[in-house]
């Protein structure tokens, strides 16, 4: 190396090295540490450390954090979805009618209309997007309500009972080598969610195009094509979200999901991915949806009132996006 | 509007051939007890202070209604010396509320007491917690297929067909027994609201030959009933009273009322509500209210789930009473209703 | 190289009319390989749009452009990169939360096994060869854009354009923004062009640059090609005179 000049600093590895280190990449996890800790000292005697109730925050967090993996990738292009909290819906819906109007091939049926239905609606969503150059914040914020809207239609807002026992335990209550079949989904969903992001060149793409959409435009990058793509991926795992309901309630209702667009939003952002686009991890969505779950699970466990489990849960929030968002913008 | 938030989720299922008959009967037919009947013996209470017995109350919303249940369950559960250890709020979210169970089973409770959402969705849901052999007690819903003694302790629900008639009578008392009504009913599939409207009606064709039903309308959406009171109000000017099906719309045809310069149509309506209460204490167009004892229905869901622990026969299907309210007994109604004070401009107001 | 005859890029009578106004008319230029030509002219000469015909962004009205002696059509700008004409935009087109190789290989990103999964090794590589080469000193090819200077930004994305480059270089205002110290930094990167073979055309306000780096200097006016001039063999008082035409 030539000698540093003062335009341009050198590289000394120490710096280079810390340079490296994104301090709020790390909020995620050293808040979900101390969330457990916590608990785990708090709620000793009262159940939170037993098995049973750990092995139930992921199995109850596991269509959050699908649905948090598909919300990197949007906001990660720049763009984002306020409807796969609907699409969960009519996806189990349009899953259990499937295969209440053809029992002999329920399996099948019920997985192509649920992801099906949920990669259709993502593809328009991505379309009006990508070409009509509409805003996604109101595009999505539109089809949330015309989604929530047909999933209350499609059955006069009665529940639709799942039965098939393949089904329900594929996605619900089944297990394998002892293992349940939801955390199977949430560990396969997140591993090939993170290769994808960080190994491929469309997860590349999708971060240029969420940083600077010119740039990738100019460097030769699709860029219609990612916006549309990342839309299809939320709403296709939105629909694999609506399957595991399905298989775990046993059941279909067009209420499902709904509630869980600020649970994943919140939990997307505090594990590092910004809101407006270009950076983001699938891993911190993970962890940041255990901790929401966490949070929920402990707070209830602490016999809280439900105003005061709002009230903590909300400030807990409030402090790791502060964290998370202050260091990021440095 | 605490109740009508609650009716969101009953869909009118199982319930819903209950409408016909003359009063409330249970999801599978049964007689009601009323709650009253349902109670701690003193016996009983010694049997179950300090044996450390949890509870848990797992509701599918937050609002005043539920507030007054939950104040009743926990004031009946620290009588007998039981923990509530846990409390949740599943915001209509059917699977939030499975959820809610299994975090709740972690606490160990030996009753729980809730509201499921569908018979559909909760009949998997309550399914753990009926394993696991916890005292269940459910409020006005039951899972499909639920058995009473073996998966349940009791159905506890308001005396919903009472509510409807004594909201009939004490608008016929006020009218004096003769002339023109209007209806304003719920026009959606729910099983409260559609029991207390069909009674309303039930009783004013039965036992007040003079009083006739000139006007229906149904409502859906509370924040249109001024205008849906305005064009029932044109087409019959002369309403001696109307019918409102619950206290959150009554407040659009109150204003309809005001805006004509109307003194004179009385109406009734179902719930309290401070507004309401206080056009009637001050002698405006509200005649009566309907309201629930919600503290009460708290009260019976505990000591059925308690007496179910002690092994005691449980009545299956278990009703609150309906309290008719007026300008006279405003504080004790709200009192009885809520179990707190009434707001303190309606007791000003007197 | 077969660079050596033919130049590199050659138009030849080319004219750019926006409706009835004519933007470019009769404009003619060769750059031969290893060669830097500057483009000078008033604001509004007709610079930005000389640049987007070369860079595919607009077809020219009417007039040819050759690569090497062929005639090619540029439909977009994607088809000018396939022709190896790679340009270096005023906002710099780079994604600022992305590390350095990440940008150097934007959409063009390395890929490895049967999965083509990226291949970050040879990327970081390859990265950290062309820095040194072109003597861009940034802390490491792991940094993120956004934590370098303007300097260095702008050494990035001349290094992205050199790597990729097999013909030329156009380079839009790449000092504007810059103080002096760093001015001349990347008038030394843009200077070590010269020894790839690859033709550059740089558009700049600064005569002073444009006499410090340019082996030829073409003037515009009013979307009149003025004249072209070796830089050894002109001053800035004739460079002034044909820009302002007095």
């Amino acid at each position: 190396m030539p000698t540093p000049s003062t335009a341009a600093p050198a590289a000394h590895p120490f710096r280079s090295a810390l340079a490296r280190v994104n301090f709020q990449q790390y909020v995620v996890y050293v808040g979900f540490l101390a969330i457990f800790l916590f608990f785990a000292i708090v709620l000793r005697d009262s159940g939170f450390l037993s098995q049973r109730n750990l092995v139930n925050i992921v199995l109850q967090t596991a269509p959050a954090t699908i649905m948090a993996i598909g919300l990197v990738f949007v906001l990660s292009a720049g763009e984002i979805d306020l409807s796969f909290g609907s699409i969960v819906a009519v996806s189990a819906l349009c899953a259990a009618m499937a295969m209440a109007a053809m029992p002999a091939a329920a399996f099948p049926l019920g997985i192509l209309a649920g992801i099906g239905a949920g990669l259709f609606i993502g593809a328009i969503n991505g379309a009006l997007i990508a070409w009509l150059r509409l805003p996604s914040f109101l595009v999505t914020l539109a089809t949330m309500g015309l989604i929530a809207g047909i999933g209350r239609s499609l059955t006069q807002l009665r529940s639709i009972p799942v039965t098939d026992p393949l089904f329900t335990g594929i996605f619900g209550s089944g297990s394998l080598f002892g293992v349940p079949s939801l955390v199977i989904w949430t560990v396969v969903a997140v591993a090939i969610g993170h290769l994808v992001y960080r190994q491929t060149r469309f997860g590349a793409h999708v971060l240029a195009t969420g940083d600077n959409a010119r740039a990738a435009q100019v460097t030769g990058i699709k860029v219609p094509n990612i916006r549309i793509m990342v839309f299809m991926i939320s709403g296709g795992l939105a629909g694999l979200a609506g399957l595991l309901y399905a298989g775990r309630l046993q059941a279909a209702k067009y209420t499902l999901g709904e509630t869980d667009l600020m649970t994943v939003i919140a939990a997307v952002i505090v594990g590092g991915t910004l809101l407006n686009g270009g950076k983001g991890s699938i891993i911190g969505a993970l962890v940041g949806s255990l901790m929401m779950g966490m949070l929920n699970n402990g707070l209830i466990l602490m016999g809280l009132s439900v105003s005061d489990q709002m009230i903590v849960r909300g400030l807990i929030i409030l402090v790791a996006v502060a964290i998370s968002l202050r260091e990021k913008s440095r | 509007m605490k109740k009508t938030t609650m009716l969101a989720a009953l869909l009118a299922t199982t319930l819903m051939s209950t409408i016909a008959h003359a009063q409330t009967i249970g999801p599978n037919g049964e007689s009601a007890t009323l709650s009253s009947e349902v109670t701690l013996s003193d016996a009983d209470i010694a049997a179950l202070t300090g044996k450390g017995y949890k509870a848990a109350l797992l509701w599918h919303t937050a609002s005043d209604f539920i507030n007054a249940v939950a104040a009743g369950a926990n004031d009946e559960f620290a009588r007998a010396g039981v923990d509530v250890v846990v409390t949740t709020d599943a915001g209509f979210d059917a699977a939030k509320q499975r959820s809610d169970i299994e975090t709740a089973l972690a606490a160990q409770p030996n009753v729980i007491l809730s509201l499921p959402l569908d018979p559909v969705t909760s009949a998997e849901a309550f399914r753990e917690a009926v394993e696991t052999g916890v005292e269940l007690v459910f409020l006005s819903n039951l899972p499909a297929g639920y058995v009473h003694g073996t998966d349940y302790a009791a159905i506890v629900t308001d005396d919903l067909f009472q509510m409807g008639k004594q909201a009939a009578d004490v608008l016929a008392e006020a009218i004096g027994n003769e002339g023109q009504v209007g209806y304003i009913f719920h026009d959606a599939a729910y099983y409260v609201t559609n029991q207390r409207d069909q009674a309303f009606k039930t009783t004013i064709e039965n036992d007040y030959p003079n009083i006739e039903i000139v006007a229906e309308q149904g409502i859906t959406d509370p924040a249109r009933a001024e205008e849906l009171a305005n064009a029932m109000l044109l087409q019959n000017p002369d309403l001696d009273g109307i019918y409102v099906t619950w206290a959150e719309p009554a407040d659009g045809v109150l204003a309809a009322l005001r805006g004509a310069g109307n003194t004179s149509t009385k109406i009734v309506t179902l719930d309290l509500s401070e507004p309401i209460a206080l056009d009637m204490v001050k002698g405006g167009n509200v005649a009566g209210i309907v309201a629930d004892e919600a503290y009460e229905l708290g009260r019976a869901m505990a000591a059925a789930g308690l007496k179910g622990l002690l092994r005691q026969d449980v009545p299956a299907f278990v009703v609150a009473p309906a309290l008719t309210v007026t300008a006279d007994n405003i504080a004790e109604g709200w009192q009885q209703s809520l179990h707190r004070d009434a707001p303190a401009s309606v007791l000003g107001a007197q | 190289m077969t660079t050596q005859s033919a130049p590199v890029l050659a138009l030849n009578n080319i004219r750019k009319t926006f409706g009835g106004v004519v933007a470019i008319e009769n404009f003619s230029l060769d750059v031969k390989a290893g060669e830097i030509v500057a483009l000078v002219g008033d604001n509004g000469a007709g610079k930005s749009t000389l640049i987007k015909i070369i860079s595919g962004v607009h077809a020219p009205t009417s007039g040819a452009i050759q690569i090497d002696g062929h005639e090619i059509s540029m439909s977009s700008a994607t088809k000018a990169r396939e022709h190896g004409i790679e340009v270096v935009y005023q906002d710099l087109a780079l994604a600022d939360q992305q590390p350095v190789y990440m940008n150097l290989f934007l959409g063009r990103e390395l890929t490895k096994g049967p999965m083509g999964l990226l291949d970050r090794k040879s990327m970081i590589e390859e990265t950290e060869r062309l820095v040194t080469e072109l003597d861009v000193r940034i802390p490491s090819a792991h940094a993120t854009i956004r934590d370098l200077s303007g300097g260095q930004r702008q050494g990035i994305a001349i290094a992205r354009a050199t790597h990729w480059a097999r013909k030329l270089v156009l380079l839009d205002e790449p000092t504007a923004a810059l103080g002096v110290a760093e001015t001349a930094k990347v008038e030394k990167t843009i200077a070590a062009l010269k020894s790839r073979n690859i033709g550059v055309l740089i558009i700049s306000h600064s005569l002073d640059q444009v006499f410090r780096l340019s082996d030829r200097i073409c003037v515009l006016r009013r979307g009149n090609q003025i004249g072209i001039r070796e830089t050894a063999k002109t001053d800035k008082n004739e460079i002034v005179s044909m820009i302002t035409g007095v």
